[in-house]
């Protein structure tokens, strides 16, 4: 035993020697690295391996061989002493190690090893089928040659576009994937290895030939020309790292794989073994529009098994409240104007509650602040704010009001409205938050202490006293943060505002006093969006250091730390049950995680940039999503598949929510319009589909223009935020630009 | 924009970076700010790289130097988020610990007082007062408790000597943290200044309250003059008489 584990070390320390005696300079770093792949596992590659002594036995036999061929008998003598093999074993090792069905023996191997190795030549490597679940020698020196033949990396490249050029059309599509990663990590590769020129001329030739919604990505490996600018770069790091998903039908995978085996092309084979995670399934090929539609993200697709986890979208039951019925409204009213997701109980009637819907949560999977006797006052002003609601459809579209900041030259950044829309929050690039009152109400702060002192405690209308009327005003300005507010936030209980901000703190502000109570520091780096659970207590931010983070307000340190995006998290939204967070980010996939421990339930790719925005549907089971590229997605967060596509904007989509009902979808973006959708009509289409839920596949009908009920220009004034009142009334808002 | 010819060599070189990296619309001044950070940085590498040459007793400045430079900056003002494995494991380890249970019914939920921003962050060296020039106004005896309590509801202070008072936070003045003043006013008219540096009426009475709410603090009850109307001054009314020799450093 103690000989076998010997052996490695020497190994090394001979294979160390080896890359020079093979006299190519560049190929020392690969040698290093190599061996340093070598001692801690060899195959990387091969995920199914034989035990790991047979792996290092093997490695053995190639090296004797190997040195037996150079006429290097002294080392042949020690290496066999050290390593305690014996002649014999040579042999039946080579054989046991070449796995079934290959047949070759010691001299193959050797053949195989030497040409592989070898960097002068320019020889193809001799046919070793390289089968994914089979250790070989082969795969294992091949670490040795994946640095090697800079100048091959085009035409291996250039080969596969032939070959994927000449295949059946339904195949093309599906292999056509294979480019952009491919691509990407083969000019990774020739930059980490410092083949700058080669990399350069590599680029140039295929960059072009990539997808349209590549080209951001194309843009900033152009400026990479060096290993040193990979250093800091965190999420190229990432990239090259983690497995690129791609999904492939069986027939398809198949094609490739034979080619591949048969042109020898071990080097692309690497590739794909490595950083590509290659999803099988079997069915017809996709075409291109489906895979388009899926495809855009920084890791590829989503493997099908992430998005199986079961997610309570359901809602969580409405406490029981007395409603007092001193109103007109008759309860024949009542009834009918409950909003959709009250799926309980009408709280006026007292009547019993419906069974637990199986796709909610219960009711203390996470720990939830009690009601308070003013959150029970808010509810019932909620509850007959909503039967006044305006039942909106296609017929019957929102007015829209929007409210515009002019003269804003600080530079607004971020909007929130609070839920009865009484206050307006703004955030600034020149690191202050104001607020505004909506109604006519002004904004009052409470009296100093010593001026509490004086009131008189046990009247009626002490909760007005202890206002100071003296300085009310229209708005107030809220200063502390050192860096521009990129995201703003009330609490449900309009107690609190949460704003987060450039200089990577979260900062929480007493709407009572006007002033900052909590900074919450935990990001280093810019916090992009923050966002308050439904129910209070709780609120999530994300953040230029790829993770979101879930804060409770009486805990100065994260909860719970969101980590896997690959790029920056720019958006964050609470799920309607609280049970579960959805984040957007700059790698262009969402994720949806859940709250308790924190596992990604679901991945779901498609868009073509970061994406800037995220709206839940009222009923929870519904998610829209809008970036850069000016589409928002509509995804089925119970299956985790996209259920709709709406194209129309032409920029950045900065704001969406859905109406308070979940009928009507507003989406607002810098191309300065205002959108309404049919989102009751993009629901519907997809409960009657026949979902091909094991696959994920679905072909999206392309009724965007269907869908579009209204289109609403502003004048020159890009839309940042939108809010639906109670009443279903559209509230939209943004900094009027002069240019 | 300016146009090409007009437009130094330098600027024109960053308006072909810009658009090589895709950039099409930006500020003018983009061009002028990248170039200023250009030059600084520049000059700062090249400045150090010369100090290590020097440093290396070489003649002249060399790639070395200049690579060595360049990575003793970056970790100092560059740096990136932490690596992915990092915030994997991290992250890990936070996610397994439960979501920790919410007491009810206990007011507003902050962190502790010392990871909050409620504390005032300063206090006042004199307290100054200056007779008010009406004398005549009747002076009602008055206790007033500034109190810098994390909770904006109503606590109680816990003592029966003080009166509750409503203490919101953001009470911004001259109070520190755990410190309450109770200022009483005695027979003399005085209006509380900050600027003249006279003491107040000797007649000082520190009293240590429980301090159950301010964790280990002192609390000290000063009484003090108050006029009836400073309270249009707020400062004045939160003012804390203190001579420093006697209390506890904050």
């Amino acid at each position: 035993m103690a000989a076998v584990q010997d052996g490695p070390m020497e190994l090394d320390a001979e294979k160390e020697a080896k890359p020079e005696i093979l006299s190519d300079g560049t190929s020392n770093l690969s040698g290093n690295t190599a061996s340093g792949t070598l001692s801690s596992s060899p195959l990387t590659a091969a995920p199914a391996g034989g035990a790991p002594k047979m792996e290092d036995q093997q490695t053995l036999i190639a090296v004797l061989q190997f040195l037996k061929r150079n006429k290097l008998s002294e080392s042949v003598e020690i290496l066999r002493r050290e390593a305690g093999l014996g002649e014999h074993q040579e042999g039946s090792q080579a054989t046991d190690g070449s796995g079934g069905g290959k047949g070759d023996g010691d001299g193959g191997d050797a053949n195989s090893l030497l040409s592989r190795v070898s960097i002068t030549s320019a020889a193809a490597p001799q046919s070793m089928p390289v089968k994914k679940d089979q250790p070989d020698v082969s795969v294992v020196l091949s670490a040795y040659s994946q640095q090697g033949d800079p100048p091959l990396y085009q035409v291996y490249y250039s080969g596969l576009k032939n070959f994927i050029e000449s295949v059946l059309d339904c195949h093309r599509a599906e292999l056509s994937q294979l480019f952009y990663p491919l691509f990407v990590h083969m000019y990774l590769e020739l930059v980490y290895n410092n083949h700058e020129t080669e990399a350069k001329a590599f680029f140039d030739k295929f960059s072009g030939d990539q997808e349209c919604y590549y080209q951001d990505d194309l843009h900033i490996l152009c400026g990479l020309t060096k290993k040193e600018h990979l250093k800091g770069n965190e999420v190229l790091l990432d990239f090259r790292t983690s497995r690129f998903v791609l999904h492939i039908s069986r027939d398809s995978y198949q094609l490739l794989k034979r080619h591949l085996q048969e042109r020898h092309n071990n080097q692309i084979w690497n590739i794909i073994q490595e950083h590509l995670y290659i999803d099988i399934f079997d069915g017809m090929p996709r075409s291109k529009s489906q895979i388009d539609s899926m495809s855009g993200s920084l890791a590829g697709e989503a493997k099908r098994e992430v998005n199986k986890a079961k997610v309570f979208y359901g809602l969580l039951k409405e406490p029981e409240i007395e409603v007092p019925l001193d109103d007109e409204d008759d309860e024949a009213e009542n009834e009918e104007g409950k909003p959709k997701k009250k799926k309980t109980k009408k709280d006026s009637l007292g009547s019993k509650s419906k069974k637990q819907d199986p796709n909610a949560p219960q009711q203390n999977r996470i720990p939830l602040p009690e009601l308070k006797d003013s959150d029970k006052l808010d509810k019932i002003m909620y509850m007959k704010e909503s039967t006044k609601r305006i039942r909106l459809g296609p017929e019957n579209l929102p007015s829209i009001c929007f409210y515009t900041f002019l003269n804003a030259f600080q530079g607004l950044t971020a909007v929130d409205f609070t839920d009865d829309s009484s206050l307006l929050a703004g955030g600034f690039a020149d690191s202050t938050v104001r607020v505004w009152s909506v109604t006519p109400k002004k904004l009052r702060k409470v009296k100093s202490a010593g001026e509490l002192n004086v009131i008189e405690k046990e009247s009626d209308d002490v909760l007005e006293r202890i206002m100071d009327e003296k300085t009310a005003s229209e708005s107030k300005i809220l200063h502390g943060h050192s860096g521009p507010v990129y995201g703003v936030s009330f609490s449900p209980d309009r107690n609190y505002l949460l704003s987060s901000s450039e200089d990577g703190t979260v900062r929480l502000w007493s709407l009572q006093t006007f002033t900052c109570l909590v900074g919450y520091k935990g990001h280093n780096y810019p916090v992009w969006d923050t966002h308050f659970s439904p129910f209070g207590y709780y609120f999530v931010s994300g953040g230029h250091d790829r993770v979101a983070r879930l804060w409770a307000t009486d805990h100065y340190q994260p909860l719970r730390i969101f980590a896997g995006h690959l790029a920056d998290v720019t958006c964050t939204r609470f799920h309607p049950n609280s049970n579960y967070v959805a984040t957007g980010s700059t790698d262009r996939t969402v994720r949806l995680w859940d709250v308790l421990n924190a596992n990604c339930v679901r991945i779901l790719t498609g868009h073509k940039g970061p994406i800037h925005s995220l709206a839940f549907s009222p009923n929870g089971k519904f998610l829209a999503s809008g970036s850069t590229d000016g589409r928002v997605l509509l995804w089925d967060i119970g299956h985790g598949l996209m259920i709709g596509e709406l194209k129309g904007h032409t920029d950045t989509i900065y704001a969406l929510k859905f109406s308070r009902d979940g009928e009507i979808l507003a989406s607002g973006s810098m191309d300065n319009t205002v959108r309404l959708w049919d989102s009751m009509k993009a629901f519907d289409e997809v409960e009657t589909d026949d979902f091909t839920a094991t696959t994920g596949h679905i072909h999206l009908p392309d009724n965007s223009q269907e869908l579009l009920l209204g289109m609403y220009h502003s004048k020159s004034t890009p839309v940042t935020h939108l809010h639906f009142t109670r009443r279903n009334l559209l509230l939209a808002a943004g900094a009027y630009n002069s240019q | 924009m300016a146009s090409p010819k007009t437009v130094p060599k330098d600027a024109q070189v960053m308006m072909q970076i810009l658009k090589d990296m895709g950039i099409t619309e930006y500020d003018p001044r983009v061009i002028n700010q990248m170039l200023e950070f250009t030059y600084r940085y520049v000059t700062t590498i090249i400045e150090d790289a010369k100090i290590y040459s020097t440093h290396a007793k070489k003649s002249n400045v060399d790639a070395d130097d200049i690579r060595l430079a360049i990575q003793c900056r970056v970790d100092q003002s560059f740096t990136s988020p932490p690596p992915r494995d990092f915030l994997l494991d991290i992250a890990r380890q936070k996610n397994q610990t439960p979501l920790p249970l919410i007491k009810p019914y206990t007011g507003p939920r902050l962190p502790p007082d010392r990871y909050c921003l409620t504390a005032p962050n300063y206090r006042l060296k004199f307290l100054q007062k200056k007779v008010s020039s009406s004398v005549g106004r009747i002076t009602v005896p008055r206790l007033s408790v500034g109190a810098v309590s994390s909770r904006p509801s109503t606590p109680t202070l816990g003592t029966p000597s003080v009166q509750t008072v409503g203490t919101k936070v953001g009470t911004p003045v001259s109070l520190t943290g755990q410190r309450f003043t109770v200022q009483i006013p005695s027979s003399q008219t005085l209006t509380v200044r900050s600027k003249a540096p006279t003491p107040t009426t000797p007649t000082v009475q520190n009293v240590l309250i429980n301090p159950s709410l301010m964790g280990s603090k002192n609390i000290l009850i000063t009484t003090n003059m108050v006029s009836q109307n400073s309270s249009s001054d707020s400062t004045s009314l939160k003012r804390k008489h203190e001579d420093e020799d006697d209390y506890d450093a904050l």
